[in-house]
């Protein structure tokens, strides 16, 4: 465990000097920060857009600095070759890649807790009280990023940093929509054989839509305790069996 | 003595194209025993650092096998007792040498209150105590050859496989690096050693495998490697062209200088050009045996 936290304290400090990550970070934390503009609406329909707004840049930014940091890890080590000196050293290629997915994790989130601050100041400055489902929702989001950074890092094994890249942003497109879009094609298609290449790609496709609880922080809905459970599950499989995939590549990669 | 290291068969091909395959590495068997420094040489292309690669695990051989301690390259746990210098070491650029040697203490299984004073020292058996806290971006390659060097050292492996050590450093570099070597040759180390320096490999190793395209063309000690190949050279009276004449068929290498002639003579030969030399009546000048240095073994076998 000590080599994978390790691993993992190395690409946090690498990722952290990262001019991608300072840039992305700023530039959420701007547009939060800036929502409060938004005072030529009414006040009521104002704090549910803002919320809404702050919602979506922390989702998005998150996802793109997983994206980011994610394809560029592992890819720029074995280019680079500063991966050698370390398997030469008595870790396992699946610690490896475990360490560089926490690494990654641990840096995105520390990014997208800066958001969920200047979100939580926001809010506080206009309700002035504390909203706690703002946490839940933040917990969630990061659970989202979690994903995303396990399917770049598990990419980003076999392939080069712009094809993780790309292919890790059209599979959060896909997760995003899946639910409506594929959905809908699955009722849609006639043939057998068509609908169950669709429902092949729906069941593999990451559901990154029910980890996004925009609506009920917005709305104030209650979400059942069993669904956030469920979901909770969901994301923690859905990141282990993707890193176990990315784990059984890298073992057979020569580097 | 117990082989530390030993290759049956080691094969690595490379698929090129659709027809076209590469043989990196052909059938190599080698054993390195325990407590010698092992000089592995080959020209750019022999497949030295395929090789290493193999024993290290980043690549697997195609056929064939390697052990390390007995026990199969692809376990991890060989290498808690391997120290690793690939060739030009590259490290996190913002990490400062104590740092990286920090983590590859920890890495290796150094307990945690004595990683810092263990790194601290590995630089300082490396001549490069004063950077410890300099980043490595702002380092010159010498010095980051250093940290690398340090870096394999670290956690007192029993076995150190050394990519180029002295790659990059100055005449005064290499010198500290050769006597480190010979130091822990001393402390009871393994070193298994690529270099292109032949000045250098015949000076610390006490084992010399040539490879060649991949097949291994000689191995044995420095002396047997360049056994049987000394050269008698004999200075004569310059030389006319009809003595000339008789010794070019006895593949005498000829050197016509300003006053006198230099025969280089294969010693199995030394009587028939005497024979020659006297029936021309050529005066002999100087006659010295010289012995084939491991730069001219190596040109002779990997040429």
């Amino acid at each position: 465990m000590i080599r994978v936290w390790l691993i993992a304290k190395t690409t946090l400090l690498e990722n952290s000097r990262k001019q991608v990550f300072h840039v992305l970070c700023l530039l959420m934390v701007a547009v939060i920060a800036s929502s409060s503009l938004l005072s030529i609406l009414t006040e009521g329909v104002k704090l549910k857009i803002l919320k809404d707004l702050c919602m979506t840049c922390m989702m998005f930014g998150g996802a793109v600095l997983a994206i980011a940091l994610g394809a560029t890890g592992i890819p720029n080590d074995v280019e680079s070759r500063t991966v050698h000196p370390v398997l030469a050293r008595p870790i396992t290629r699946v610690q490896y890649v475990v360490g560089k997915f926490f690494g990654t994790f641990i840096t995105v989130g520390i990014g997208v807790g800066a958001m969920a601050l200047a979100f939580g100041v926001l809010i506080y400055a206009y309700e002035h009280s504390f909203d706690t489902f703002l946490l839940t929702a933040t917990g969630f989001t990061l659970l989202e990023v979690a994903v995303v950074a396990a399917v770049a890092t598990a990419i980003s094994t076999a392939a080069s940093p712009a094809i993780t890249a790309v292919v890790t942003f059209l599979i959060y497109i896909a997760g995003t929509t899946k639910i409506g879009y594929l959905g809908g094609m699955i009722e849609r298609s006639s043939s057998g054989s068509v609908g169950g290449v669709y429902r092949l790609i729906y069941h593999v496709l990451p559901n990154l839509e029910c980890f996004n609880l925009k609506t009920a922080l917005v709305h104030h809905d209650v979400v059942p305790t069993t669904y956030l459970i469920q979901v909770a599950v969901y994301g923690a499989v859905y990141t282990a069996f993707v890193l176990l995939a990315g784990c059984a590549c890298f073992a057979r990669r020569e580097v | 003595m117990q082989p530390l290291l030993e290759t049956c068969d080691l094969t690595k091909t490379y698929k090129l194209g659709r027809n076209r395959i590469k043989t990196a590495v052909d059938r190599l068997n080698l054993s390195v025993p325990e407590g010698v420094v092992f000089g592995f040489l080959g020209p750019n292309g022999a497949g030295k650092t395929t090789t290493i690669k193999m024993l290290l695990d980043f690549a697997r051989p195609t056929k064939g096998s390697a052990t390390v301690f007995g026990r199969p390259t692809t376990d991890p746990s060989t290498r808690e007792l391997i120290g690793y210098l690939p060739e030009q070491p590259y490290f996190p650029k913002f990490l400062k040498p104590v740092e990286v040697l920090s983590i590859h203490a920890s890495l290796a299984g150094v307990k945690r209150s004595s990683v810092k004073p263990i790194a601290l020292n590995c630089l300082k058996r490396t001549g490069i105590e004063e950077y410890a806290y300099t980043p490595i971006s702002k380092l010159s390659k010498g010095l980051t050859q250093r940290v690398g060097i340090a870096q394999s050292i670290v956690g007192d492996p029993k076995m150190l496989i050394l990519d180029e050590p002295t790659s990059g450093l100055d005449p005064i570099g290499r010198r500290h690096i050769r006597d480190l070597l010979l130091e822990l040759k001393d402390e009871g180390k393994t070193i298994f050693l690529s270099s292109h320096l032949l000045s250098e490999v015949e000076s610390t190793c006490d084992i010399v495998a040539v490879l060649k395209s991949g097949k291994l063309v000689a191995c044995g000690s420095p002396e047997e490697v360049t056994n049987g190949n000394s050269v008698v050279n004999v200075e004569t009276q310059r030389l006319a062209p009809e003595p000339r004449e008789a010794l070019k068929f006895l593949h005498v290498g000829v050197e016509q200088r300003a006053e006198t002639t230099m025969l280089s003579v294969d010693p199995k030969q030394v009587y028939q050009v005497m024979r020659v030399l006297e029936t021309h009546a050529v005066s002999i000048i100087r006659i010295d045996t010289k012995r084939e240095s491991l730069e001219e073994a190596f040109l002779r076998l990997a040429a």
